[in-house]
């Protein structure tokens, strides 16, 4: 074949390269004005993020969130597993009470992870609606209080999906709802990485780990299959970078009292 | 009517500037559509294409003051648009090399069987293969049809250069791809 020939083909077979099916226009500006409006109140502020002592506001908001996460684990019986790849000694003081929770509860997992979904779901447009109330104005009190309360929201739906997951993975069958609620949170997370709470170090070490395990388990179910292999290195993320315990040193878990 | 673009870039800038929410969504409307695709067409996914459009429009607006008009708002747009895309894929190449490459890319061949499926699967994979240097100037200009002025304006290189890139880069697809050929056509 001559070059003439070849460069006919190379052009055509070239238009279809990496070609996109649409463009999401809206979706892009609704975000566009969201991330410039959380990147203005950020640099109006050099507020200092003390995330671990938000406090019992933060507890009572994240409540159910992170019980239902905590209950799944129990109700899964997957915590010996966790507890065994991820020795955390935290955690034995929870499990007492949590316990109780899951002894008590009937719910199945699809169950329960529609409503862990639904807790986190609007996170990503409250994270949206912050960032687009005060766009100019100086961030007050409250407001940087209701950004915090939203982040930590978002922590622990974060850390009920992962859990969830690895509890449904383990056993071979994970629930469609998580290839969207991983999404979502991927989603969330990564306009949270643009936002004012990339400003502490800490809190940008975590969102970082979180948006590489998301992002890995959002491929993993949106493929479909069950590698042992790929859920290996999952794993192999959420320990070696302890993001399950960053999240529940993060998240004022000890602030809630059973069964809320 | 013949307005000069150039004129009409620096009046849009100037109205965005004045703190214009529809000149700004002008803007945006104006110049997404080309972005958009040129971005996904670098990162093969469509997530990322967003994230990195998004980040262009964020950039530029945070800097529009910084528009001096030397070059059209859509050179400095692709100039802004380009970076964020090839920084954000060397973020995404450590984080695939990390989670053994997970790509939801669809599977050309599966859809188009036959030789001509073969052939786009493989030139598929060549140009990605393409180094960083080589593969924006291919897929600007064979892929989505840009100049080789407005590739030089949007990368900051001279115009030969751009030109002795796209031959580097269409060589190395001819390599790549001509074994392949030549057994199915010859």
């Amino acid at each position: 074949m001559n070059d003439d020939r070849m460069d006919e083909l190379l052009a055509e077979a070239a238009r279809d390269y990496n070609a996109p099916a649409g463009i999401p226009r809206e979706e892009m500006w609704t975000r566009i004005q969201a991330e410039r409006g959380a990147r203005r109140s950020r640099g109006s502020t050099h507020r200092v993020w003390l995330w671990p002592s938000v406090g019992v506001a933060a507890a009572v908001l994240l409540a159910v969130g992170v019980m239902l996460g905590r209950r799944m684990e129990r109700s899964t019986g997957s915590v010996s597993t966790v507890a065994r790849v991820a020795p955390d000694s935290s955690r034995t003081k929870q499990s007492t009470s949590v316990a109780a929770v899951g002894a008590r509860g009937g719910d199945s997992s699809a169950d329960l992870i529609g409503k862990l979904r639904h807790e986190t779901t609007d996170t990503d447009r409250q994270v949206r609606e912050l960032a687009s109330r005060t766009p100019d104005a100086p961030v007050d009190e409250s407001t940087s209080l209701s950004y915090r309360l939203v982040v930590l929201k978002h922590l622990a739906g974060s850390e009920a999906m992962i859990t969830a997951f690895r509890s449904e993975a383990r056993r071979g069958e994970v629930d469609a709802q998580i290839a969207a609620w991983s999404k979502e949170l991927l989603s969330t997370t990564r306009m949270l990485e643009a936002s004012q709470a990339n400003d502490d170090p800490t809190m940008r070490r975590l969102l970082r780990d979180l948006d590489l395990v998301l992002a890995q388990i959002k491929q993993y179910v949106t493929r479909g299959t069950s590698d042992p292999d790929d859920l290996a290195l999952i794993e192999q993320s959420i320990i070696k970078r302890g993001v399950i315990n960053k999240l529940r040193s993060t998240v004022p878990a000890r602030n809630v009292p059973a069964g809320t | 009517m013949n307005e000069n673009p150039r004129l009409i870039d620096r009046q849009l800038v100037h109205r965005c500037l004045a703190g214009e929410p529809q000149a700004e969504r002008a803007l945006y409307d104006a110049h997404v559509e080309r972005i958009y695709r040129l971005v996904h067409r670098m990162a093969g996914d469509a997530d990322l294409a967003a994230d990195f459009t998004q980040e262009t429009f964020i950039r530029a607006f945070d800097r529009l003051e910084q528009f001096r008009g030397d070059s059209s708002l859509a050179t400095w747009l692709h100039t802004i648009a380009v970076s964020v895309a090839l920084n954000g894929m060397r973020s995404v190449k450590r984080l695939r090399a990390r989670t053994d490459n997970i790509d939801e890319t669809p599977d050309l061949a599966a859809r188009q069987p036959g030789f001509t499926a073969d052939l786009k699967a493989r030139l598929h994979s060549a140009i990605d293969a393409l180094s960083e240097k080589l593969r924006p100037v291919f897929v600007m200009h064979d892929v989505e049809g840009y100049t080789h002025e407005e590739i030089a304006g949007s990368l900051g290189i001279p115009v030969g250069t751009s030109k002795a890139r796209l031959f580097d880069a269409r060589a190395k697809l001819r390599i790549a791809l001509s074994a392949f050929a030549g057994d199915h056509i010859a």
